[in-house]
Parts: C-alpha cells; sequence; structure tokens
C-alpha cells in the first residue's frame, strides 16, 4: 500500500514534474496536480513567491501550520495520508541495525569523495564504485544503481560524441584533400587551355578574334564539367559534417537532459543525500559549465517561484544541502521539547521534519521509545481534527481538555474558539427554531433547524428541541382537531374546562380564535349564571335558584352542568316549577285565563319569580290590549 | 240530701233546652247564610277544573266568594282585570271586572261574592258582584 501512497505524499507533483523535463522530445500533456489530498488543498500561486525562506524547500508555516510547495498550501496536521504515515513513522522501530549503520556509512564515504575540495578521477571512480555497494540496501530503493546507471549512460553518451568527434574530423580532413585536388585539376587545366590559343592567334586575325570567342566558351564548359564532382563531393563532405556535429550536440543535450530528470526526480522524492550524489557526479560527468536546469512546465514553475532564478544543478545541491540541515535541526528541537514535556511543539517539530526528510537519517534513527512519548498528543489531536472535522463538537471539547492534560504547551485557543462559536450559533439558530415553532412559523423552524443541524449535527440539545417541537406540534394538531370537534358536538362545556390547551392551540389560527372567543364568552355566562344560582341557592332560596339556572338554560340548553345544575334545583323548587310550567303550558294550548292563574299561583308561591312577573304581564296584555 | 236530688231531677230539662235553643239557633243562621248570598242559585266556581282546563267551563256561570288580591290591569272598554284568592280553595283566580260594573270600588283586601262567567277564552268575567 506504501509504494502507491507515496508518489502522491511525497510532495505531491514528482511524477507531474519529471515527465515535463525532456526539453527537446514532444513533452507529454502536463499532468494536473494530484487531487486526492484536494481536501486539504488551497491554490495559493501567488502567495508561494520568491520570498519563501526555505529558499524552495517545502515551506512550512508555523501560523496556519501549512506547507506552501509549488505555489499550493497544505494543512500538514489536518492531511489524513500524512497523518496515517507520520503515526505510522512513530510506531516503527528505529533504524539502528547494523546494516542501517552500514548504509549510512557508504552514502556518507560516497558524499565524502564527491566533496569538491576533494574530488578527483580517482576519488570519482571510487565513488562510483561504491554506488553499486550502496543500492544493495533495502533502505536505498535501488536509486544509487540508478545514478550509477544514470553516469555511466552519461560517460557513454560521451564516448559517442567523441566518436562523431573524429569522424567529423575525418570529413575535415577529406574536405581540404578535395579542395586541394581541385585547385590542381583547375591549374592543369588552364596551363592546357593557353598552349591551344598561342596556336591559334598565328593564323588571320579576323579569324583569329572569332575563333577565340568560341575557344573561351569550350574553355569555360571544360573547366566547369572538371570541377564539378569535386564540388559536388566537397558539399556532401560539408553535409555529413553537419549532420554529425548536430547529432553531437543533440547527443549531449539528450545526456544531460537525461540526468537532471534524474536528479529532480530525486529531489522531488525528498531523497537529499541522493540528489548530493547525483549532483556531484553530474558536474564531473558535463564539466562544460552548463548546469541549467532544461525543465519547464509546473517543474520550471515549482524552482522559478520558489527561488526567483533560473533552476539549476547547483540550486539543487544547495536546496538538498539546507533540507538535510533543517531535519537535522528539526529532530534536535524535538528531543529537547520532548524533555521539556511541551508535547504540543515537539509533535509539531517532529511533523515537520518528517515531511520534509521522511528518509534521512536523523528521522530514520531517531528511537521509538522517543517517538511514542509523542504519539498519544498526535493520536488525540488527531482525533481532535476529525472530531472538528465532522462537528462533533461535543466529543471535540473532550479531546480538548485530554490534551491539555497531555501536553504543557497545548493552546486550546483555536480549537475552542471553533467549538464555542459553533456551539453558540447553533444554540442561536436553535432558539430561533423555538420561536418559530411557538408562534407557528413551520417555514422557519425548518430553516432554523436545518442551520443548527448543519452547524452541530451531534448537538444533543438538536434532539431534545426536536422532539419538544415535533410534540407540540402533534400535541397542538389534536388540540386543533379536539376543538373541531367539540364545536361541531356544541359541546362547550368540554372546550370551557380545557381552555388553556385551546388557547395555545388556535394561538395562530384567526378563524378558530374567533370561534373559541365566543365559545369562551358564553360559557363565561353560563358560569356566572352557575355561580349566581349556587349562590341563591345556599340562602335556602331554591325557587330563585332554579329561575337563574332555567334562565341560562333557555339561552344554553346544551351545558351539561347548567343542566344538572338545573335537574337538581327543580325537585328542590317542584311546586313552584310545576306551577310555572302548568302556566306556560296553559298559555301555549291558548288558555289565558287558567294559565294566568297558575302564573299567579306561582307568584304567589316565588313573589320575586321574574317568570311569573313576566307571565302575568304577557297575559294580561292579551286579555286587556288596551289596557292603560 | 233533699237539696242534691232537686237539683240532679231539673238537669234533663236544662239540657233539652240547651239543645232545643242551639238547635234554633244554627237552623236559624244556616237559613240566613243561605238566604242572604244573593247567587246561592248558581254553582259554586270548581276552582281545581278551573285550572286544570278552562275551555271545559267556557259558557258556565259560577259563583265564588274570595278577596281582592291585585288589581292586574285596567282597560276603558274591557274593564278591570284583578286576582281574587277564592276563600273555598285559597287558589288565586284571575277576574275581569266588566265595565259595567265599574261603579264598584275594588280594592286590595276587600271581599266580594262574585256571580261569573267564564268567557270563551276561559276568562272569569264577573257579571255582579257584591261585598260580602
Amino acid at each position: 500500500m506504501i509504494k502507491p501512497v507515496l508518489p502522491c505524499l511525497m510532495l505531491l507533483t514528482a511524477s507531474a514534474a519529471f515527465t515535463q523535463v525532456l526539453e527537446p522530445a514532444p513533452a507529454p500533456p502536463p499532468q494536473p496536480p494530484p487531487q486526492q489530498q484536494g481536501n486539504q488543498e488551497s491554490p495559493d500561486r501567488s502567495g508561494a513567491g520568491a520570498g519563501d525562506p526555505a529558499g524552495g524547500m517545502p515551506f512550512f508555516d508555523p501560523g496556519t501550520e501549512t506547507i506552501t510547495w509549488n505555489g499550493r498550501s497544505w494543512n500538514i496536521a489536518n492531511n489524513r495520508i500524512f497523518q496515517a504515515r507520520f503515526e505510522k513513522y512513530l510506531n516503527a522501530p528505529e533504524e539502528t541495525e547494523e546494516q542501517d549503520g552500514e548504509y549510512n556509512a557508504i552514502i556518507s564515504q560516497i558524499l565524502s569523495l564527491l566533496q569538491p575540495r576533494n574530488v578527483s578521477p580517482k576519488s570519482l571512480d571510487e565513488a562510483f564504485a561504491l554506488l553499486p555497494k550502496a543500492s544493495e540496501f533495502r533502505r536505498d530503493a535501488g536509486l544509487c544503481d540508478t545514478i550509477s546507471n544514470q553516469v555511466y549512460s552519461a560517460w557513454q553518451s560521451q564516448r559517442n560524441r567523441d566518436r562523431l568527434l573524429a569522424a567529423n574530423n575525418a570529413l575535415d580532413e577529406e574536405r581540404r584533400r578535395l579542395e586541394r585536388n581541385k585547385l590542381v585539376s583547375l591549374d592543369r587545366l588552364r596551363l592546357s587551355m593557353t598552349r591551344d590559343q598561342r596556336g591559334s592567334i598565328r593564323g588571320d586575325r579576323q579569324q583569329a578574334g572569332d575563333d577565340r570567342t568560341t575557344q573561351q566558351k569550350l574553355d569555360d564548359a571544360r573547366l566547369d564539367a572538371s570541377v564539378q564532382p569535386f564540388d559536388t563531393r566537397i558539399a556532401e563532405v560539408l553535409a555529413i559534417r553537419k549532420a554529425n556535429e548536430a547529432k553531437r550536440e543533440m547527443a549531449a543535450l539528450q545526456a544531460k537532459i537525461e540526468f537532471q530528470a534524474l536528479i529532480v526526480q530525486l529531489f522531488l522524492q525528498r531523497r537529499f543525500e541522493h540528489v548530493l550524489i547525483a549532483t556531484r557526479f553530474y558536474r564531473h560527468v558535463f564539466a562544460d559549465g552548463d548546469d541549467r536546469l532544461r525543465v519547464k512546465g509546473e517543474a520550471k514553475d515549482l524552482f522559478d517561484k520558489t527561488t526567483g532564478l533560473p533552476p539549476t544543478v547547483g540550486t539543487l545541491d544547495s536546496m538538498a544541502s539546507e533540507a538535510i540541515r533543517d531535519v537535522a535541526e528539526g529532530v534536535e528541537a524535538f528531543k529537547f521539547l520532548m524533555e521539556r514535556e511541551e508535547t504540543e511543539s515537539a509533535s509539531k517539530r517532529l511533523a515537520e521534519a518528517f515531511l520534509v526528510g521522511e528518509y534521512l537519517p536523523p528521522i530514520r534513527t531517531l528511537p521509538r521509545e522517543e517517538k511514542r512519548r509523542a504519539l498519544t498528543f498526535v493520536q488525540k489531536a488527531n482525533q481532535l481534527l476529525s472530531a472538528l472535522d465532522v462537528k462533533d463538537y461535543a466529543r471535540a471539547e473532550k479531546l480538548v481538555a485530554e490534551l491539555e492534560e497531555t501536553a504543557k504547551d497545548f493552546d486550546n485557543s483555536k480549537p475552542m474558539a471553533a467549538i464555542q462559536t459553533a456551539k453558540t450559533i447553533a444554540a442561536m439558530h436553535l432558539a430561533k427554531a423555538r420561536n418559530a415553532a411557538v408562534s407557528g412559523d413551520r417555514e422557519t423552524l425548518e430553516i432554523e433547524l436545518k442551520a443548527a443541524t448543519e452547524i452541530w449535527p451531534r448537538n444533543p440539545d438538536l434532539a431534545e428541541v426536536s422532539s419538544g417541537i415535533f410534540t407540540q406540534g402533534n400535541v397542538q394538531n389534536q388540540a386543533l382537531v379536539d376543538l373541531d370537534q367539540l364545536l361541531s358536538q356544541k359541546n362547550y362545556r368540554q372546550i370551557f374546562d380545557d381552555k388553556e390547551r385551546f388557547i395555545a392551540a388556535v394561538a395562530h389560527d384567526p378563524t378558530r380564535q374567533e370561534q373559541l372567543r365566543k365559545v369562551l364568552e358564553e360559557m363565561t355566562l353560563i358560569e356566572g349564571a352557575i355561580i349566581r344560582a349556587q349562590e341563591i341557592e345556599k340562602r335556602g332560596d331554591y325557587a330563585g335558584a332554579w329561575e337563574s339556572a332555567e334562565l341560562a338554560f333557555r339561552q344554553y340548553p346544551a351545558d351539561s352542568k347548567l343542566n344538572q345544575l338545573r335537574a337538581n334545583l327543580t325537585t328542590r323548587a317542584a311546586d313552584f316549577v310545576r306551577s310555572l310550567r302548568q302556566a306556560e303550558e296553559l298559555e301555549n294550548r291558548g288558555q289565558p285565563g287558567s294559565s294566568l292563574a297558575w302564573f299567579l299561583k306561582a307568584q304567589h308561591q316565588y313573589p320575586n319569580s321574574e317568570f311569573a312577573r313576566q307571565g302575568i304581564e304577557r297575559l294580561t296584555r292579551q286579555i286587556l290590549p288596551d289596557a292603560s | 240530701m233533699a237539696r242534691r236530688s232537686r237539683s240532679s231531677s231539673q238537669h234533663p230539662w236544662l239540657i233539652a233546652a240547651a239543645i232545643v235553643l242551639v238547635g234554633i239557633f244554627v237552623a236559624g243562621a244556616v237559613y240566613f247564610a243561605t238566604t242572604s248570598d244573593p247567587y246561592r242559585t248558581a254553582a259554586p266556581l270548581d276552582v281545581t277544573a278551573y285550572l286544570e282546563n278552562s275551555n271545559s267551563l267556557r259558557g258556565n256561570t259560577y259563583r265564588a266568594e274570595g278577596e281582592i288580591s291585585n288589581v292586574l290591569g285596567y282597560s276603558a272598554t274591557e274593564g278591570r282585570l284583578i286576582s281574587v284568592t277564592i276563600d273555598a280553595s285559597g287558589e288565586i283566580v284571575p277576574m275581569l271586572i266588566p265595565p259595567e260594573l265599574g261603579d264598584v270600588n275594588i280594592q286590595k283586601g276587600q271581599k266580594f261574592r262574585f256571580l261569573i262567567e267564564v268567557t270563551d277564552k276561559g276568562i272569569l268575567k264577573a257579571t255582579h258582584l257584591t261585598k260580602a
């Protein structure tokens, strides 16, 4: 699994850059920059400019925890592939076995032999001889062999060029010989033509002039015919020589480009020791002083935009040296910070050093026990990033607390700011959702709930509020259904008894509000009548109590409570009630005399009877229509 | 002893004479009473029947005696409507005093004897009345 992932991780653009190095040959179309880590990528070409303090190295900005490389910014702390590799590295044992030491020694020896101040043909050969030996180690991954092959190919190319040079020298000699032969041939021909002309002058002068003109033409033709083969051959030789010259230059350029491509590839793979080895061989193989890198496209931008200068082999050499030094310093800083128990800073310094110098000895030989001290922090930090990534702020808050215990220097300001901000905004949306629910604004309710969910999907209050709101909605709907049913049944008593529920339910339903208002007004009157009747009953005035209840009953005959009270009072004022009913019955039957007698009897039984008074007045007007 | 025998022998005569006198008095009173009611020939008003269904009494004439309870209304054309507590039953009935009897002063608490007629609508209409 590592192998496919490596090219992606190793500065992500290695293959793309490599494929665009061969300048003379038609380059394949530029590959797009890798997108598999695009979630952490933020194109920032303008920002990655000449001011890069790392001088072309992947530049880490501690403020944003991003690394700038090739005009793009990457958050190294929030990159899943990097996290996985870094955790794997922290768990891996240190490479301090015998063969690791032997390999490091060989590489050091090669570099020492290729030191510019020490280098000689002998040291060059010794270094070349060590390359196959170094490539036998697993850690080398055969890169020294690749360098060795490239150096050998360059030498072969150089030998070919020498052969072409020899061929050109031979062609030059051939050209010179042809030119000499041509001159000699011309001299001989001219001499012969001069003798012929003298012989013809001794004759007739007129005739001689005509003959001379003719002879001149013939001589010119002979002259041309005699030098033509020489000219043709010289032209052929020159053409062959030019072709050889072009081949020679092309071969030299091809060899350089191939070598440079290897160096760039090694650099992009962060094999900085191998970059140093390759650049130093390059300088001796191609000793013409032309070390300009022939790259184009994104590979050219990579160097142009980071150094601001045309890329050269020397640039790569110095950048590789700088990287090796930077990694060594990072590892030292890690050790120092771990001694101070400043785990967060230590972990970050180690992560930075690991990112740049994953294959360098200071990283590979770091003891596992020291690395594991940072592992716990790194794991929790990664979990924190994941929690923040999925907006699980409750877990993130818990992890922040744990990280504070783990690392004395852990700065909780950023995660806590993110957590608190998200919580506050989610709470605000929930509050708005509650208000919308209360006011019956379903559209706003849905929008606010959605917003709150997006901000903090696992907010425990979210489930509670949603449940409450939906329950409330159900209750409200149920109340409205009940109200409609009770209204259709004219069961105002039940509505009155549950008035709090119905008032809340119809708060935003004007039609039902009006219906409920009328019902409650009626029920208030009924309740008033009932209370009055009960008060009168308490005084022992049953007829008066009945009359009060009857008065309300005639207006609201469906009210059960009033009906019940009226029935009870009817038994208590039976004679009076019977008199009134008899009176009304007879009145209805068209017997005003008997009816009036009953009303009079009722009034006699209960002198304050309003019904009796009204009945008497009504019948009196009937009997005496014009009574005054 | 002799005085006691004389007095006990006089008692039966005295008792008999007293009974005769009382009988004469009662008979006289009854006679006076019956002969003093000017409407004694009319049937007394059956108040209970009237209260139950006045229509059944329509067109009939009755006599009644009672106390004026109240004056319910007055009409120049129809007369006065009063309520009367009938002595015999204690029930209160309405009664119309037509204008023909307008010369009789009628006040609450006065007792009258009435000769009454049950009209079409079951209204008791006095045709004659005298103070009792």
